[in-house]
């Protein structure tokens, strides 16, 4: 039999032993749909809109009242309560029911009148590092804008029209817009790295437990006094759990499609072709830790060891540009940040093909490499 | 005849200790021949070298005329390889096991299909070849690990406690089968310690502490003994054992049933001197008469001497 026929003959064996045991079939069919959704649901609440927020306006003057009504116009907060004293403010705050109290001080109109500095204050939850700048970023627009018609107001008081009155001003606004991800939604940039998570920690585990499991039953002595070769036994193994991670790749992707608004449809092609190589380097991964591993016990141990800092250091939940310069080229040996980045760029940016290149060759280097020193990690010796 | 494996000063080490030593042996082509010795003499580990599993580290090997060393790959096409633990899939079936194998060792399309269903026939397994292996009896997946060590019809077969823990009807079986085996003209290297599967062998060695102690037909080695054995038939049986363990020009004693086996390097007047002791100390002596030695009484004796040898070094 040629190398080609003896890899689908140890693949037929492998997927008899995955049908004949249900139970870890249904776990592996399942588990990817339910972690998505789970991830997926468990990060959508990232959106940053309606922020929950309080007004305490300690001034109760026509200006005060034109500020405060000035933040519900803004669709980041939400301002939920009016209070009436700092202390009141400070135990909703303190409860987690508001992220941001916005307070006027008394004698704030009279300030303005008397042309004095008139302050603006804003009790933020520090812990919820997203919320925080938002509020503060509507603060300082309702600021600028009130400060803007003040102006006008003046000239006006002085004989000078409005209009007049805005080109002599000239007012500077920033006006900034957000491409790609116009919602500046959380869960969309979190997503790639939740599919890629999700198909790395099944395949990397149950590749890892592979051999080490043959080992400890015994059939590994009895395939290695064979004439089968290193190759033939990796690759016979991968070819069908690759069968296993694109039966998920489809319904994840579904998953993500159905409830999690990723154009998958429109950018099938690409979107396959990425989670194809992800998983294959995976796949490789969990071999290269099964041909090293004596014992499932110590595979699912490294396994673990893998998956977990992967998590953190690859860009699948926060840019790795946050992640200290020392650190970073960590990030660079995971295919999951490729991975995640280049799926950014398909599902946000509408990249092709060619825009993804490089990110596409990474992977499959990865794959190479990772197959390779796989087969060489295993030996047809024992010690 | 062709010798089907040939060893030079084989040896392997596990850090500092010394599994197999100093190992010469010759296997000729188309015998059964067996490893007798204690768990921990050094059988498995040469079983492991002359499959190509395990590097020597010292010496040489060549099986079916190649270097264990050198063209391991080469060697496992050649033999059938039966480990001592039970090695084939639980939950694939007899028939799945034994096609997997065959299909491992290259064979396809229509040889492998009349292998596999020769190698059942073979060894009794046709009817229940779709019966899932974790379900089968010891003895049932004894023959099946056989069967997919001959699937491949190799030249040499290594069988490593071919019978280990099995009972005395599966043995048998077992031991028929090696013979057809044999006949059929292959090289058959089993391991045991039943005493009584040696006899079975056309060439035995006594392997103790890694070192060989002794070779030959199970006649030779009976006819070579170095010690004469006496059976002693006394009452009470325990208390004569010690008595003629003391008695000078013994070298060991065993005990059986109601009688002992006295091991002694000197012929001579020993017949007299151990009636003498032992009726001196109350003891009934009903017989004392030599007799030849059993393969038994070879490997007891041998293993002694060698204890000896290493307690003298």
């Amino acid at each position: 039999m040629s190398m080609f026929a003896v890899i689908g003959h140890v693949a037929r064996k492998e997927i008899r032993q995955i049908l004949r045991d249900r139970r870890s079939l249904v776990l592996i069919l399942v588990m990817p749909i339910v972690l998505t959704f789970l991830f997926g649901k468990a990060l959508e609440t990232g959106e940053l809109r309606n922020i929950p927020s309080a007004i305490l306006n300690l001034d109760g003057s026509p200006e005060s009242n034109v500020i405060a009504t000035a933040f519900s116009t803004y669709d980041e907060v939400q301002i939920q309560r009016e209070v009436s004293t700092l202390d009141q403010a400070q135990a909703l705050l303190a409860h987690g029911q508001i992220k941001a109290a916005i307070i006027i001080p008394k004698g704030f109109m009279r300030q303005i009148e008397s042309g004095e500095e008139a302050q603006l204050q804003l009790l933020l939850d520090g812990t919820d590092n997203n919320s925080a700048p938002i509020v503060e970023g509507v603060a300082q627009r309702v600021i600028q804008r009130y400060n803007t018609e003040r102006a006008i107001k003046g000239l006006w008081a002085r004989g000078v029209r409005p209009d007049r009155g805005l080109r002599l001003i000239r007012p500077v606004y920033v006006q900034s817009e957000i491409r790609y991800n116009p919602g500046r939604q959380y869960l969309s940039y979190v997503m790639p790295g939740v599919i890629g998570l999700t198909l790395q920690l099944l395949t990397v585990m149950l590749m890892a437990i592979t051999i080490p499991r043959e080992r400890e039953r015994g059939t590994l002595d009895q395939l290695m006094a064979s004439p089968i070769t290193r190759t033939e036994l990796i690759l016979g193994k991968l070819l069908p759990y690759f069968g296993i991670s694109l039966l998920n790749v489809a319904t994840i992707l579904f998953v993500a499609d159905r409830w999690f608004g990723i154009p998958v449809a429109t950018q099938l092609f690409p979107l396959l072709l990425l989670c194809g190589l992800f998983v294959l380097t995976s796949l490789a991964t969990g071999l290269l830790i099964s041909a090293v591993s004596r014992t499932q016990f110590q595979a699912v141990q490294i396994a673990v060891f893998y998956v977990l800092p992967v998590f953190m250091l690859s860009g699948a939940y926060a840019p790795i540009e946050a992640i200290p310069d020392y650190i970073r080229p960590i990030s660079y040996l995971f295919p999951l940040m490729y991975f995640s980045r280049a799926v950014r760029a398909v599902t946000l940016r509408g990249a092709d093909l060619v825009q993804i290149w490089q990110d596409v060759a990474v992977l499959g280097g990865f794959v190479v490499v990772l197959l390779y020193w796989a087969v060489l990690s295993f030996h047809k010796r024992v010690t | 005849m062709p010798l089907a494996i040939e060893t030079t000063n084989l040896t392997r080490r596990f850090g500092t200790v010394t599994a197999v030593s100093g190992l010469n042996l010759g296997v000729r082509a188309g015998e059964i021949f067996g490893f007798l010795g204690p768990n921990g003499a050094g059988k498995t580990t040469t079983i492991r070298m002359l499959c190509g599993l395990l590097l020597p580290s010292e010496g040489t090997a060549c099986v079916a005329g190649m270097d264990v060393t050198r063209e391991a790959e080469a060697i496992k096409r050649r033999v059938g390889y039966m480990p001592q633990r039970f090695s084939l899939y639980g939950d694939l079936t007899a028939e799945e096991n034994l096609d997997f194998f065959a299909g491992v060792y290259r064979l396809s399309g229509r040889t492998r299909r009349t292998r596999v269903a020769e190698t059942l026939e073979q060894v009794g397994l046709l009817d229940r070849r779709r019966a899932v292996t974790d379900h089968l009896s010891g003895g049932l997946k004894q023959r099946l690990s056989l069967a997919c060590a001959l699937v491949h019809s190799p030249a040499i077969l290594f069988l490593d406690e071919p019978t280990a823990g099995a009972d005395p009807l599966s043995r048998q079986q077992m031991w028929d089968l090696l013979y057809q085996v044999a006949a059929e003209g292959r090289t058959i290297l089993v391991t045991t310690h039943y005493v009584e599967e040696a006899e079975r062998c056309q060439t035995i060695v006594f392997m103790h502490g890694g070192r060989l102690i002794g070779e030959g037909s199970p006649e030779q080695c009976r006819a070579e003994m170095g010690e004469i054995v006496l059976e002693v038939d006394a009452v009470p049986v325990m208390r004569a054992g010690e008595v003629a363990r003391a008695t000078p020009g013994v070298s060991g004693v065993s005990v059986y049933g109601h009688t002992l086996r006295v091991f002694s390097q000197t012929a001579g007047d020993l017949e007299r001197d151990l009636e003498a002791a032992l009726t001196g100390r109350d003891i009934l002596v009903r017989g004392i008469r030599p007799v030849p030695p059993s393969l038994e009484d070879v490997f007891m004796s041998l293993t002694r001497t060698a204890r000896d040898v290493e307690r003298g070094a």
